[in-house]
């Protein structure tokens, strides 16, 4: 892209793909026969949408699933877009609204070892990220240690469909683990309301996808909440936590809010000795896509200068979802040096590259 | 103005589209069923191929809770974001002011040109 000739991109979100049956190989039994015999079976939101998940060029021409061809990742987007580094997150992280804890353990795993295998070889830009289920912490940690140090691997991710908010201490295994490991946590949506997860938005279930996917911001507003109060960032300091497309332009308000109540209610959260932004700030990222876009796209420069945007933001597209962002469209407003950080510098350092 | 032509009208049936160069401009024409249309093949969100897009019809406005599809075969649904374009206008469904470049076609003696 003309715009970025200066320096690459780093892509903190590409959904790599694989036919059910292609984690055969490396499922022991009694889950191989199950997925051979039934495929993997996620809860899956049921949300319907016309415009379908994928987008339509990206679809692969011998009938593959989208995502699945690394040839095609790498000619759409990895090299029109000069992405340096691009870190496959897949879509296993879904398997967490599913009932049993031992077979999206046994899942997760799975895939795991199928990436190391299958992907990261096939192009110097691929990274990937280590599936876990939240459905049992403790197996999720075991998975993370046995992956720690693989250079691979760039960071954990988990799904933000879930039984309780995030921040609660039945989960703290696997913040500890991604802490010993030094790998950042990624939390993403998609699966929300299906299996044993709660309702997508705080009133319940809407009746449209339109309304799901707005509303998935809820999800992330009431998760990260709950990551400071609960003194997630206390507990782990050296924990960074990735919040994958939720949207980005709720959260200096959120702050605003947190922080006013903070002021009268601390004594709840003893464990919290500064203002509940400022973990946020020293702690957290966000991903770009969706990207917000306001008719004014001044708008959104406006917001991005109420909360320390150019160091929180990480561009990511998407690829090959349907609501893909492309890195020369989007974020046009910000000032140059603020955008080489969006695009590259704050990846790179976040995950340690080069 | 000039026309170019681009095909043969037997060249396309009602229903398919085509990529076409006019010059540095990636074109699709459509064939609809009362003839042929061109549009831009770069959408005015964020330059995806409108040729990959989808073609068929929508719910036009109605009362709450009433569907009516309508205008099977003219519109045209971005692949990426999936925003809605009137093929015979370019026009998006939602705002006046947002559209896909659309070209005026003319066909004689069976060859379909463009006029730019
Ligand atoms: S690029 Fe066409 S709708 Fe976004």
């Amino acid at each position: 892209m003309a715009a970025n000739a200066a320096y690459p991109i780093i892509d903190a979100d590409i959904h790599n793909e694989q036919e059910d049956r292609a984690l055969l190989p490396y499922l022991p039994e009694p889950w191989r026969s199950r997925v051979a015999g039934s495929g993997i079976g996620y809860a899956m939101s049921g949300y319907w949408s016309p415009v379908g998940v994928m987008r339509k060029d990206a679809l692969p021409p011998n009938g593959a699933r989208a995502g699945s061809v690394p040839e095609l990742i790498v000619e759409q987007l990895i090299e029109p877009f000069q992405v340096e580094a691009a870190v496959l997150t897949g879509v296993v992280y879904n398997i967490s609204t599913t009932h049993d804890p031992d077979y999206a353990a046994a899942i997760c795993s799975a895939y795991n070892d199928y990436v190391a295998h299958e992907w990261l070889g096939k192009h110097p830009s691929f990274k990937a990220a280590i599936a876990v289920s939240t459905l049992d912490p403790e197996l999720a940690a075991r998975e993370i240690d046995r992956l720690a140090g693989h250079p691979g691997f760039v960071e954990v991710i988990i799904s933000s469909a879930a039984r309780f908010p995030l921040g609660q201490r039945y989960y703290h295994p696997i913040y500890a683990a991604c802490e010993r490991a030094g790998l950042p946590l990624a939390v993403h949506p998609g699966a929300e309301g299906g299996g044993l997860s709660t309702a997508p938005t705080a009133a319940g279930y809407p009746s449209r996808y339109l309304e799901w996917h707005t509303n998935l911001s809820q999800m992330f507003m009431a998760h990260l909440v709950s990551f400071v109060c609960e003194g997630v960032f206390v507990k782990f300091p050296g924990l960074k936590l990735v919040l994958v497309e939720g949207g980005v332009a709720w959260l200096a308000p959120l702050l605003w809010r947190l922080d006013k109540n903070y002021k009268a209610l601390r004594s709840t959260v003893p464990w919290l000795t500064r203002l509940p932004s400022e973990y946020v700030r020293d702690h957290c990222y966000l991903t770009t896509q969706p990207i917000e876009e306001p008719d004014n796209p001044q708008h959104l420069a406006d917001l991005f200068n109420m909360m320390d945007a150019e160091n929180m933001l990480l561009y990511s597209s998407d690829y090959p979802h349907w609501d893909f962002d492309a890195p020369d469209k989007i974020l046009r407003k910000l000032k140059p040096e603020a955008r080489r950080k969006v695009f590259y510098d704050n990846a790179r350092q976040l995950y340690r590259l080069g | 103005m000039t026309v170019h032509v681009v095909l043969r009208e037997e060249e396309l049936a009602v229903g398919e589209a085509r990529l076409v160069a006019v010059g540095e401009r990636e074109l699709v024409v459509y064939r609809l069923q009362d003839g042929f249309y061109a549009l831009n093949n770069y959408c005015p969100h964020q330059g995806a191929p409108m040729l990959a897009g989808r073609v068929g019809g929508t719910n036009a406005p109605s009362d709450v809770y009433c569907y009516r599809y309508d205008r099977d075969g003219e519109i045209v649904r971005c692949p990426w974001h999936g925003w809605e374009f009137d093929i015979k206008s370019g026009r998006s469904l939602f705002s006046e002011r947002v559209r896909v470049r659309s070209y005026p076609v003319v066909v004689e003696d069976g060859k379909v040109g463009i006029r730019i």
